[in-house]
This record gives structure tokens, sequence and C-alpha cells, in this order.
């Protein structure tokens, strides 16, 4: 019985009760199950209603709520209690239609349908309808507003957007994109009501509509850089969800005082315990560390037009002159996993596994400068704390390039000079981005017209050919086909492109035994994107 | 001046060098915040700016104006009492700084109705009880709080009374906007202690090093001569006369309190206004740096001048020199 008792952690119900009857019925699984802890985690009791409190990172007093825009974390989770998107990346990284579209799908290439679920209501009571998502794209799609989504709908003509009945809206797009349902299921895409803030972000511009989403929870009060009190949407439209009566979420501007919040009680929840502290937070009995392998990544980029990192040798020793498991180990705390600088980790074609995996080799990386003519190089690199491991990554490849002869002088600046007016133009630079799938990233920091191209790869000879077979990618059905593309895509960056990657990391949180309901999540977002807008975590 | 003799008199002259000192600081703080690097655009919009968004959102903070302009236009507001408009929250200054300014006054206040009077007994007994057992372990004490960082006590306190070993008072202070700080007595606890602990040694110190000074004085000597009791002695002769060189040393520790509590405001998650200095200027918000750096040169004038004053009217020969 034993043996039943302690496999059951692993198991799915379903396949629980399979091996039950193999052992001769489910009576025995049942009685087996009864009263002990393993229960306790197959079928959690969920306690309806509470206060659940989270600790979060911010940025101060220009935190705001808008629906579709984000700056901190702080943002995105006052986003995702409020406002949802039409479809959204499940666990595994795979777009699913779980949000407020009911059909989502390319009927062509170039030719995409939505419809909305029916009966769905905004907070104010008005029912969700085509022109609601007609007016998310255009607002979307405003340059004025520098909305963080506007990059990956490049494809679509907001001039050819189609109402063809009240749930249903045609997209024609300039070119196809078979991906866009990946931009759909960004987590700050949200559905906003027609006329929501258009000229400014939502809670900056005082619009009445502008905390007016179709989320679980609506927003009590806002005390940007403080908290934020959201209460449940009592007509929200998933049965059952969301379970806490409120939800608080509360800024705290030092990792220390965070961490003390949850320790001592008074908060449930909170993000991004750093990686050192993870062994303190272990230990203490009622808590938990909720921790995420994700493709998150911190590039150390070149800019492959700019001397001396315009000759591909360079950009190759540069390569070879970094220690990743040592990186791993010391920058991450071992949180990660080593990377070959390809990006897209969880894409179905990704294939930096299938690259030789880059290893530090400084005798190699010797000889390649010296072909180059670049033996003992000294370069600057800039690099800034926006993200954990962000600094500690440049200064182990500066000790590691010691051996191959080169000095790099690494400048940490603060965040307003780093991402200042020479953001994207520093020849040689750290940076931090989510996970995204591979087409996706592309799109936001490798074409010319990607708002963040830092290896300016668009002044690549090979970037015509690169961008030819993007557009080639969009346009394909096929997924094998797909793939065979952008593995020559990838297999281009690999050889020659001007990214550093050493790792993807993982995100480490914690939260009270007291809630239950997270899932193990590889997307960008903190705790299973902060418990799907906290309607699927509960008390226990 | 013939007209305004004695303290008053000079009370208004102070008055008028303070209000020379606070402009003179204002062009400082001007130059200084123009000085940094990034702007609040830049911080608002974050590094998903674009020049669109960048250009349009610097037209509406009017960042694009002639740096003249722009210190005319806030000294101009500040003489009104206008400080003008936080760029990161898009609300008032006085709006945004308000209630922080509340929280951290009273903040400030219970730790000096705490600190100035232990100080005093401390430094008065310490004295009187000259290189006895209590001034010695008083000496070993102030000395070593005074040399730790108030970031460790405060630290130590949430260890020790708040995580790990004990779970008696919060760790943090959660206060609900819009309500006073004064309905969380636990949550005060912590980091009023730690701001005690920060302040009490030096006062301490200089209060026994001046008391040392006037038990040994002949008026003293004159009192017990004339068989009054220690106690009294101690309390109603040589405390009065010992407080006044303790004066500055308070007003500069209450003022420090005023600017310093940063790193207490920090660890405690305290929403006063060292923390919203701290996020103001990450954020690059100009007009809220200058009216709390303001504030705290304005406080700093003030409490020396308080200082100045109490100092004069506890010392005849300054009171006399006056007139």
């Amino acid at each position: 019985m034993t043996d039943v008792v302690e496999a059951a952690g692993g198991l799915t119900r379903d396949e629980l009760l399979r091996r039950g009857a193999a052992l001769g019925g489910a009576l025995l699984v049942g009685g087996a199950l009864s009263g002990t802890a393993g229960a306790a985690e197959a079928a959690p009791k969920i306690k309806r209603g509470g206060v659940f409190r989270l600790g979060i990172s911010g940025a101060g007093a220009q935190d705001f709520i808008d629906g579709q825009h984000i700056v901190a974390k702080s943002d995105i989770a006052r986003l995702v209690a409020g406002f949802e998107g039409l479809s959204y990346f499940n666990e595994q990284y795979k777009p699913t239609i779980d949000g407020l579209a009911e059909e989502l799908e390319a009927e062509k290439p170039n030719q995409w349908l939505i419809r909305v679920r029916d009966g769905i209501e905004f907070h104010n009571g008005k029912t969700l309808s085509a022109d609601d998502v007609i007016y998310s794209i255009r607002r979307t799609l405003k340059p004025k507003l520098g909305l963080f989504g506007r990059a990956a709908f490049g494809a679509v003509d907001p001039s050819r957007m189609k109402k063809l009945d009240s749930r249903t809206v045609r997209l024609t797009l300039k070119q196809g994109d078979v991906t866009l349902i990946d931009a759909f299921s960004q987590y700050f895409q949200g559905i906003v009501p027609f006329g929501y803030s258009p000229d400014s972000l939502g809670s900056r511009g005082k619009h009445p509509l502008r905390f007016i989403g179709t989320g679980p929870y609506k927003v009590k009060s806002f005390v940007p850089g403080r908290q934020s009190i959201h209460v449940r949407n009592e007509n929200y439209w998933r049965e059952g969800q969301p379970y806490f009566d409120e939800v608080r979420i509360i800024n705290f501007a030092d990792d220390t005082a965070r961490i003390n919040a949850l320790l001592g009680g008074q908060v449930d929840a909170i993000v991004d315990v750093p990686y050192a502290q993870i062994p303190l937070v272990q230990k203490r009995k009622g808590l938990k560390v909720h921790e995420q392998p994700t493709g998150a990544w911190n590039p150390i980029s070149m800019r492959v037009d700019v001397p001396p990192f315009d000759d591909n040798r360079v950009r190759q020793a540069m390569r070879l002159l970094i220690n990743r498991p040592q990186v791993v180990q010391q920058a991450l705390s071992g949180h990660g996993r080593v990377g070959n600088d390809i990006y897209s980790p969880f894409d179905l074609c990704y294939a930096g596994d299938e690259f030789p995996q880059r290893k530090y080799d400084p005798e190699k990386a010797k000889s390649l400068l010296k072909a180059a003519g670049q033996e003992g190089l000294t370069v600057d690199l800039q690099t800034t704390a926006a993200d954990t491991g962000m600094v500690e990554e440049c200064e182990i490849l500066a000790q590691n390039a010691k051996a191959g002869g080169v000095t790099i002088n690494v400048k940490n600046l603060d965040g307003g000079t780093f991402y200042g007016d020479q953001y994207l133009k520093w020849p040689f630079a750290a940076d931090y981005w989510g996970t995204r799938n591979y087409l996706a990233q592309v799109g936001v920091g490798s074409l010319a017209e990607s708002p963040f191209n830092e290896s300016t790869w668009q002044n690549h000879p090979q970037y015509p050919r690169f961008n030819s077979l993007y557009k080639q990618a969009l346009g394909t059905v096929d997924l094998n086909k797909r793939c065979e593309i952008i593995k020559e895509m990838q297999k281009l960056e690999y050889d020659e492109g001007g990214h550093i990657i050493a790792y993807f990391k993982n995100l480490a949180d914690a939260y009270s035994t007291k809630v239950g309901g997270f899932k193990i999540d590889r997307g960008t977002l903190n705790l299973n994107k902060y418990g799907n807008g906290f309607r699927t975590i509960y008390f226990v | 001046m013939r007209i305004l003799r004695g303290i008053p008199g000079f009370v208004v002259r102070r008055l008028l060098l303070g209000v020379l000192t606070l402009w003179v600081a204002s062009l400082v703080i001007f130059a200084a915040t123009q000085a940094l690097p990034g702007d609040a655009a830049r911080s608002i919009l974050g590094r998903n700016a674009t020049p669109e968004s960048l250009a349009d959102l610097r037209q509406q903070l009017g960042l694009n104006r002639p740096v003249v302009e722009q210190y005319t236009d806030w000294i101009g507001g500040v003489l009104t009492g206008d400080f003008g408009t936080s760029l990161a929250a898009a609300l008032p200054v006085t709006e945004v700084i308000g209630e922080r300014i509340e929280y951290s006054a009273f903040l400030m206040l219970i730790a000096a109705i705490v600190s100035i009077p232990l100080a005093v007994l401390i430094g008065a007994v310490s004295a009187r009880r000259r290189d006895g057992p209590f001034d010695h372990t008083m000496s070993i004490i102030t000395l070593a709080l005074a040399a730790l960082p108030e970031f460790v006590v405060g630290i130590a306190f949430v260890v020790v009374l708040a995580t790990t070993v004990f779970h008696v008072f919060p760790a943090v202070t959660l206060i609900d906007p819009g309500v006073g700080p004064w309905h969380y007595p636990k949550e005060l606890v912590l980091p009023t202690l730690t701001l005690v602990i920060a302040v009490t040694p030096y006062i301490a110190r200089i209060m026994r090093a001046s008391m040392v000074e006037i038990l040994e004085s002949d008026y003293v000597e004159m009192a017990r001569l004339k068989g009054l009791s220690e106690r009294l002695v101690l309390w109603r002769h040589a405390v009065p006369n010992g407080i006044a060189p303790t004066f500055q040393v308070i007003a500069i520790n209450l003022a420090f309190l005023a600017g310093g509590i940063v790193v207490v405001e920090y660890v405690f998650n305290y929403p006063g206004i060292g923390a919203g200095f701290v996020d103001a200027v990450r954020s690059r918000d100009m007009p809220v740096v200058q009216a709390l750096s303001l504030l705290i040169a304005a406080i700093y004038v003030v409490l020396n001048l308080l200082a100045d004053v109490a100092t004069i009217l506890v010392s005849p020969r300054l009171r006399t020199s006056l007139k």
C-alpha cells in the first residue's frame, strides 16, 4: 500500500486510477489515499474567498495599469488581474484557444478569423463584441502610444479588419503570418473596450474606461508605487472562478523587504527570490519555492557593423571566451541551463541543441583574433542591473577573456544611462529578454524594423537572405517545412550572428503553503502567469 | 535693523538668511537634476520607448522647454505654493508627497519623543556616575551602536523580532494608502526602534561630555555646598545648562532623521519621503526630487534656527549679548 501512496505524487489522476485497477480495484486506491499527504496534493480542497496578498517589485510612482502595455513586473500583475487576451500560451508555451476567442485561426496564411465567445461582459457591464477586438488591435498599432505588442503585429493591416458579425472579425494581412496567434497570446495583448484610453496609457490618462477589462478581478483602488486592490468580478465568464474575494498587489522596492514580508507572513506570495536566498526560503516550514525553467535569456550583443565586431572572427572568438557552465553556476547559482547562442529554446523548430555546443576555448579564440589582426584586443562592455545575471555574466566573461589575451572593461551603468540615448547603439552590451517562440523573437529583435535589434543584424551581408527566409517562414503553413526554413535562419545566426547567449534561466518565486493551484510554467511570467490572473489559485 | 532687537530680530535675520540659503539650494538642486543622465520620459516608457512615443511624451511633460524657462516656471510655481506635477505619477506633486511627508513626520516625531529624553537621561546619569559601572557599560554600548549602520540594526531587528527567531512584530510596514500611520502601532515598532538606536548614542555622548564639565563647575559645587540633594543638583542645576550644547546635536540628528531615513524606510518598506526620494531619483521625476530636496533643506534651516534660539534662551551670556 505504501508503494501506491508514494507513487501518487508523480501521477495524474487517470494514471493513478488505472494503476489502482491493476493492483486490484479502485477501492484499494481510495483507501490508500484517504488521510495521507499524497491525497491532499492530488485533490486539494479549495477554500473559496479570502484576501490574497502578492509582494512584487515595481517601478515606483510611474506604475500604471493598462490592458495592453507594461514596463515593470507590478504592471504585469495588475494587467493580468483585470484584462484578458484572445488566446494564451499554455504551461508548455504552446499557444492555446483558452482566452476570449472561441476561434482564432489562419484561414489562409494572410487571412485570420477571430470569433469571441458569446456573452462575455466587461467590468462595466458592456458585452464583448467584434468592435472591441478591432478597436484593441488598432490601439496596439498606434505608434504614438508605443505599446509593447506593436512590433508583433507588423503584418496586420489596420484598414483591412472586417467585422463579419457581432462576434466575428476577419483580418486580411499585408503578408502571410501563420504565427499571428503567438502575438495574440502574449499576456500584454489584452482586449480593451471600444474607446479605451485612446491617447495615453490607461491609468496615466485618467480615462473613464482605464480599468475596464473582462478579467477575473476589478480594480477597487490603485496607488502607483504602493499597492492596488482588486475585487472579484462577480460576472466572470469561467465557471466557478476566480476563488479569492480580493487580491492585493503590493510594491516592494527592496528584495530583502519583500522576502521579509513573506517570512513574516505579511504577504502570501512574492516574485523573484534572489537565487542566493532560495535555500533560506526552502528551509522554512510553510513556504514553497516555485521554480520555473523558462526561455528567458540575457544576451551579450556585439554590433555586426561596428569594428572590431564587424569581423566575424572576432565575434566567434568572443563566443568562445565565455565559460558557460561557470556562468550558470556563478551568475545564476545553478538556476539555469547553458545556451548555445540561439534563442527560443521552446520553439518546436529550435535547433540550438543540434549545432555543436560552443565551449570555452581561449586557444582557438586567440588564433581567430590573430587571424583577424585583433590580438590583445581591449573593449568596453556596457551593462546594467536590469535583470538577474546581466552584470555577473559580463564580469565572468571579462575574467574568462583574459586567457585569450582580451581585456574587457565592464561598465556597470545605472538604468537611466544604459537605456538612454545610447541604448541599441552600444557596440558591445548586455540586455534581457523573456520567453518567445523563434519567429516572434526575430520580429522584435532581429529585423531592420524591430524595436530592439541590439546586434544591428540588419547591416550584416547575410541579412537579406535571413529576412526573406523570415517572410517565407511566416507564410508556410506546414510545420515541417517551416522548421526547415527556421533552421536555416538559426544556422545563419549561429555562424555569423552578434549575440552571445550563455544561458536560459529559471524564474524563482515563493508562496505560502496556504495557497494552492500554482503550476510549473515555461513562459515569461512569474508564478504560473500570476496564477493565470489570480483565477486558478486559491487558499487550501 | 534698529526696530527688531533681541531674539525677534535674531530670528528675523536668520529667517531671511534661511530664505537665501533655500534659494541657493534650489539652484544647486535644479542644476544637479539637470546633470542626471536620462529623463522621465525614458523612465516612464521603459526600454520599449519608440522615437514617436518618446517625442510625444516629452512634449506632454514639457521636457523640451529651455532649461532656464523650466527653472523660472518651477521657482515661480514654488513661490505661489504650486510645486508642479509629478512626471512619473501624473498627479500634483503635493498629492504625491503629501502623504509621504505625513508618514515620515510621524515616524520622526515618535523616534524623537523616545530618543531625546532617553539620551538626556543616559547622558546625565553617566556623567553623574562617572567611571562607575553604569557609565562604562553605557559608554561601550553607545559606542558600539553608533558604529553600526542603520540597515544592520534594522535587519537584526527584523531577524530577531519578526521573521526568524520570534514573530512578535511585522517585518515590513504595510499601510493602506489614505490611512494614517498611527493606526498601525505594531508596524511602527521596528522602524522606530531602529531610528532610536541610530540617534540616541550621539546625543547621549554629547550630553555626558557636557554634563561632566558642568558637574565640576563652581556653581554646581556651590549648590552642593548649600546642602541640596544630589538629585536636585543634577536635575535642577546641572541638566538645564548641560543640555545647551546638546541642542545642536539634537537638531543635527533630527535633520538627519528627515533626510537620512532612506535606508530605514527601504528596509521596512515604509512609505515615507526617504523611499519616495529614491523612487523619484530613479524615475527622474524632477518636480518631486526638487520639492523633497527643498523640503529637507528647509528642515535643516528651521531646525538649526530652533537650536540656536534654544541655546540662546538657556544661556544667559548669549541672551544678554543680543540686547
